[in-house]
C-alpha cells in the first residue's frame, strides 16, 4: 500500500463556499461527510470549496478539522443569517517574507499613505485627491459610501436609514441591514480564505484596524459595490422570500461566478500592496535554506502543503 | 464533455447510447456532444431505462464547471445547497425501519 499526501488546491480553481446546517461532519472512507439525523451522507467536496460556512446545528469531527486543514480549506463558523462567529482550520502565517512585507507597508506611514490611496483609486476608478491624510481619505470614502447606499436604496425602492445592524440583536435591524449581512458575511468568507491562501495576515490592516478581520474589510471593501451589496438590495426589495439569507447566498455565489471573484483576489491583494513599491523582503544573507526541501505546491504560497 | 452512467438499464439502452458514446467501463459512457444531441440522448435514455437507474452528467459555464440530472430510483439523491448541486446518500432502507 502506498500513501499519497494530500495538497490544497489554489483558491482561483474552487467554488466560492458551502453553507451547511444540521448535522455531524465527519470523515467516511477518507470522504467529508456531512450526516443528518436520519443517516443520510451528503459528500462536501471539501478540497474544491474555499471556504466552508458551519450553520447552527453543526459538529465537527477531529477528523473533518484535520482534513479540512490537509487541502487549505478554512472552516467558518456563523450564527443567523450566516454572521461569522469563528474561524478555523486553515492557519494563516505561513510565509513569513509575506508577513514581513505587509507589516513593513503598515509601519511605515509613506508606504501605508500609498496602500490606501491604491485602495481608493481601485474602489472608485479614480485616484485619490492629492495630499490627504489617511483620516481625510476615509472621511471621502465614508461620505461616497453612504451616498452609494441611499443611490442604491432608491433605485430598488427601499427605505433607507443608514447602514444599522446590531449583532448581538439580529431582529432589530431592517430588511436590507440583515441582506447586507448577510452577503457581507459571504465576501468576508472568501476574502479571508483568499488572504490566508496569499500568505498574508487578516489582521493586519491598512484602512481599518484593531479587528482581527481589519484586512479582510479593506480588502472586502474594494470590490463590495460591484458585487454583494447591489445583490443584498436586490433580495431585500423582493417582498415575501423570508427569511431572505438564503437567496441572499445564491445571489452573491452567482456574482461571485459572474465577477469572477475567486480569481481577482489575490492578484487585487498583491496590487494593493505592490503600491507601496517596495519589494518583498529578501532573506538575511547569512540564513541558510531549510535542510529538507518541501513538497512541491499546487496551490496559493501561503498554503502549508503536508 | 458528457458522461452518462447506467445502472440496471436494458441492454437494449446500452446499445444505443454505445451509438454515439464511447462506453470506456461497463455502462460508464463518454463523449462530446451539442445540447441539441444531448437532448435527444436524454430522451433515448428516459424512454429506454425501464426500471434502471441513470445519471449524465456535462460541462457548462457554471460555478462548478459541470451540470447533472438524474433518471430512475438511486439512493444518491441531488441536493441543492444555495445554488450549488451535491449529492445526498440515503441508508438502505432496513436501517430507517429500525
Amino acid at each position: 500500500m502506498s500513501f499519497v499526501p494530500l495538497k490544497p488546491t489554489a483558491i482561483k480553481e474552487r467554488v466560492a463556499m458551502v453553507f451547511l446546517e444540521y448535522g455531524q461532519l465527519d470523515v467516511i472512507d477518507g470522504a467529508f461527510v456531512l450526516v443528518d439525523n436520519s443517516g443520510v451522507r451528503t459528500h462536501i467536496p471539501v478540497g474544491s470549496v474555499a471556504c466552508l460556512m458551519l450553520e447552527p446545528g453543526t459538529r465537527v469531527s477531529h477528523a473533518a478539522v484535520k482534513l479540512a486543514a490537509a487541502v487549505g480549506t478554512l472552516l467558518i463558523w456563523v450564527g443567523e443569517a450566516g454572521v461569522r462567529l469563528y474561524a478555523a482550520g486553515q492557519p494563516g502565517g505561513a510565509r513569513s517574507d509575506r508577513l514581513l512585507h505587509q507589516a513593513r507597508m503598515v509601519l511605515d506611514p509613506e508606504l501605508r499613505l500609498k496602500v490606501v490611496r491604491k485602495m481608493y483609486d481601485l474602489r472608485f476608478g479614480e485616484p485619490a485627491p492629492q495630499r490627504r491624510s489617511i483620516d481625510q481619505l476615509r472621511g471621502i470614502e465614508g461620505a461616497r459610501v453612504k451616498s452609494m447606499y441611499a443611490g442604491l436604496a432608491q433605485q430598488y425602492g427601499l427605505v433607507w436609514r443608514g447602514r444599522r445592524y446590531n449583532p448581538a440583536d439580529w431582529e432589530a435591524g431592517d430588511r436590507a441591514n440583515q441582506c447586507l449581512s448577510a452577503a457581507n458575511a459571504c465576501l468576508y468568507g472568501i476574502t479571508e480564505a483568499a488572504i490566508l491562501a496569499a500568505g498574508y495576515a487578516p489582521a493586519i490592516g491598512f484602512l481599518h484596524s484593531g479587528k482581527p478581520l481589519s484586512f479582510v474589510y479593506d480588502i472586502a471593501d474594494i470590490i463590495k459595490f460591484e458585487t454583494v451589496v447591489p445583490v443584498a438590495f436586490r433580495i431585500a426589495a423582493k417582498k415575501g422570500l423570508n427569511p431572505p439569507e438564503r437567496k441572499v447566498r445564491q445571489g452573491c455565489r452567482d456574482i461571485f461566478r459572474e465577477q469572477k471573484v475567486l480569481q481577482r483576489l489575490i492578484p487585487l491583494i498583491e496590487e494593493v500592496l505592490s503600491a507601496g513599491g517596495v519589494d518583498l523582503p529578501a532573506p538575511a544573507p547569512e540564513a541558510a535554506p531549510p535542510a529538507i526541501p518541501g513538497p512541491t505546491i499546487i496551490g496559493d504560497i501561503g498554503h502549508r502543503s503536508g | 464533455m458528457i458522461v452518462v452512467i447506467t445502472e440496471s438499464v436494458p441492454p437494449r439502452l446500452r446499445g444505443r447510447l454505445a451509438i454515439w458514446l464511447l462506453e470506456v467501463r461497463a455502462g460508464v459512457y463518454l463523449g462530446k456532444v451539442s445540447k441539441r444531441v444531448r437532448e435527444m440522448l436524454w430522451l433515448q435514455i428516459t424512454k429506454l431505462a425501464e426500471d434502471g437507474n441513470v445519471v449524465m452528467a456535462w460541462s457548462t459555464n457554471n460555478e462548478s464547471g459541470f451540470e447533472f440530472q438524474t433518471h430512475g430510483q438511486n439512493r444518491r439523491k441531488p441536493v441543492d445547497f444555495d445554488g450549488l448541486r451535491l449529492v445526498a446518500f440515503t441508508p438502505m432502507e432496513d436501517r430507517k425501519t429500525s
